[in-house]
């Protein structure tokens, strides 16, 4: 019976799994981690190793600051001043605070300059912007896309794009919403988010870092060039994948007989290590500082180290309008979409990229 | 997405509980509480507006829920009744098969259809949503299993379209969050997509529907304005002063355009005092 059927599937869920080598000049991991905007958490994993170095500790806790605005109205991240200071200076991320993508109206800048409305049928019909409806949508449309360059628009204040967009925000249809913000500044000179948005009661936070160091933990045993495993040699990457999701879940992993919660267990073949450093950052972290923590565990290797491969794992806000680029997310029962680099001392690589039921294929 | 709404709260005497309910509610997800008067005669008893809520504060609405057990009970439902308008939505629970059939063939207006049994397929067409309650399957394993049987035959018929999922609970623990209804709408049949529209989009369209029931074929709905204060009255001729005042607003698909004012008798020019 069809109803018996569809209760046996689980929900759609993608995960791509490839292999690399940092040192071919081919290498997408930087452009997965650049179009990857808005990252919610940053964990990474090593074995065998009981203190983290001092670099990597500076590195961990510069990862932001991130600022957080009450009530800003849209006009404000359309005016010239704006865009000219923040956006053409750097990179600058924008996303609305506590707003469900499948319920409310999302906001979201991208660092190229596009700022991308999610909004729901009635807002899009007050606002009166051209925009597209969203593809992950079900048999009423109830969601719409606006998507408006703002380097596009700055070229000429004059136009009659502009002037639209313009009145909509602050007369026809003002809307407010509690931003994060994040600017990754190139240029030279210092201007400040805190005194740009300083009648708005911007505050400035740090991420949250959370370190632990794991004892005896069993860890699966891979073989770089192997990403489907081997049988009794070495585990697979989706099995790594779980392995790492139920380490960073806190989950016992003793596969006790009278274990009401899980019966997981680590995949065969493992080791066990005798400690384990893991390190979460939490906030609004962005891809530039990603970068920087990838390139230093990529150098984690230059001395010789027990650790036979170290996992680095992003994942996105699951209220994000996109994944990665412009591909839209959605939310039907989870958000999730995230990635993962597993680095071997060889300089190889394998990288996971992971989305869930509204996405398309990760790139 | 619209937003996610419970339209079946049940509604006790004890205002401590009902409040209890509502916060439970509120903080599992749901929107839109909707408070049911379970009883087969009219009762008033509307509620103010609270700001719980995770994003965007809650909305209470009022529903009345008519068990019709005699035709007689039928005349509320008529669009003349001006019981009916005092409700966001009504909804209609027939007792027997008889009564389905008179309501099916009359006009009567009403925006949600409560379900025990087998169904027709012509009430669809109406563009009527069909409302299961998932409390009982809580409560009670014999229910659960009628619940289901239910829902499988009413999913045959009406493949999914405008079904809507609430809980018709009494105690906070009767209720659950959005994507729980929505992961139960998949044991009753519906697809994915479907569950979560019978939770969140379809509640909405009832929701509108009842709206259009105070307007004239949800075009144009009319406010009586209070009358002008004394003080400008005396300044007028009495003659000349005209009849009646209204205000229109025009609607078309949900976007307001203007407000108009209509004159009905002779057209008068209010002239301020000084200039006399």
């Amino acid at each position: 019976m069809a109803t018996l059927r569809r209760l046996r599937e689980v929900p759609r869920h993608l995960l791509v799994c490839e292999k690399s080598n940092f040192g071919n000049h081919k290498s997408r991991h930087r452009h997965i981690i650049q179009t990857h905007y808005y990252n919610y958490r940053v964990s990474f994993l090593i074995p065998e190793c009981g203190i983290l170095s001092e670099e990597l500790k500076n590195l961990v806790m510069q990862t932001g600051p991130y600022y957080f605005v009450k009530s800003l109205p849209l006009h404000e991240l359309i005016t010239h001043e704006f865009i000219s200071t923040f956006i053409k200076k750097g990179s600058c991320c924008a996303l609305t605070y506590n707003t469900n993508i499948d319920e409310d109206n999302t906001v979201a800048l991208l660092p190229n300059g596009t700022l991308l409305l999610s909004l729901d049928k009635d807002t899009y019909e007050e606002t009166g912007l051209q925009g597209r409806p969203s593809q992950f949508s079900g048999r009423k449309i109830m969601k719409f896309i606006v998507s408006i360059d703002l380097m596009e628009l700055s070229l000429n204040l004059d136009s009659k794009k502009y002037e639209r967009i313009s009145w909509s925000f602050k007369e026809k249809k003002p809307l407010k919403f509690d931003f994060l913000l994040a600017w990754h500044n190139t240029g030279s000179e210092e201007s400040t988010m805190m005194s740009y948005f300083s009648k708005y009661q911007i505050q400035e936070h740090q991420p949250k870092v959370a370190l632990s160091t794991l004892r005896d933990l069993q860890c699966p045993v891979l073989q770089s060039s192997e990403l489907e495993g081997t049988p009794d040699v070495s585990c697979r990457a989706l099995e790594l994948f779980d392995w790492l999701g139920a380490v960073f879940s806190n989950v016992d992993l003793n596969n006790e007989p009278n274990n009401f919660i899980s019966t997981y267990c680590c995949p065969q073949p493992s080791t066990v290590v005798a400690k384990a450093y893991s390190c979460t950052i939490t906030g609004f972290i962005l891809p530039e500082k990603i970068c920087l923590l990838l390139e230093h565990l990529c150098h984690y290797y230059d001395e010789p180290k027990l650790a036979p491969w170290v996992t680095l794992s992003v994942q996105g806000f699951a209220d994000s309008p996109v994944s990665w680029g412009k591909n839209e997310h959605g939310f039907r029962k989870g958000g999730e979409h995230l990635y993962n680099f597993v680095i071997f001392n060889n300089q190889d690589y394998w990288l996971q990229m992971a989305v869930g039921a509204n996405d398309h294929c990760p790139p | 997405m619209a937003v996610f709404a419970d339209l079946d709260l049940r509604v006790g005497s004890d205002m401590k509980a009902l409040r209890g309910l509502v916060e439970t509610a509120a903080h599992r997800g749901q929107h839109g509480p909707n408070l049911r008067e379970a009883k087969a005669l009219r009762d008033e008893n509307l509620f103010s507006l609270l700001e719980l809520g995770k994003s965007r504060p809650i909305k209470i609405l009022t529903r009345l829920t008519i068990i019709v057990s005699d035709p007689s009970h039928c005349n509320v439902l008529r669009a003349t009744s001006s019981r009916v308008r005092l409700y966001d939505v009504v909804a209609v629970f027939p007792k027997t098969e008889k009564l389905f059939h008179v309501i099916q063939c009359s006009d009567f207006v009403y925006d949600l259809f409560c379900l025990i049994w087998k169904l027709l397929g012509f009430a669809i067409d109406r563009g009527l949503a069909f409302e299961l309650v998932y409390s009982p399957a809580i409560k009670d394993s014999t229910m659960r299993r009628y619940t289901i049987s239910n829902a499988l035959n009413l999913m045959q018929i009406c493949k999914g379209k405008n079904v809507i999922i609430s809980s018709a609970a009494e105690r906070p623990l009767e209720i659950r969050g959005p994507y729980d209804v929505a992961n139960l709408g998949l044991l009753f049949g519906l697809s994915e997509s479907d569950a979560k529209a019978a939770v969140s989009t379809n509640c909405r369209a009832a929701l509108l529907h009842g709206e259009t029931r105070k307007t004239a074929f949800g075009i144009i709905s009319t406010v009586k304005k209070p009358r002008p204060s004394e003080g400008d009255e005396d300044c007028l001729p009495a003659p000349k002063k005209a009849k009646c005042e209204e205000s229109c607003f025009v609607t078309q698909a949900g976007v307001q355009i203007q407000e108009r004012r209509l004159w009905i008798s002779h057209q008068c020019i209010h002239t301020p005092k000084n200039r006399l």
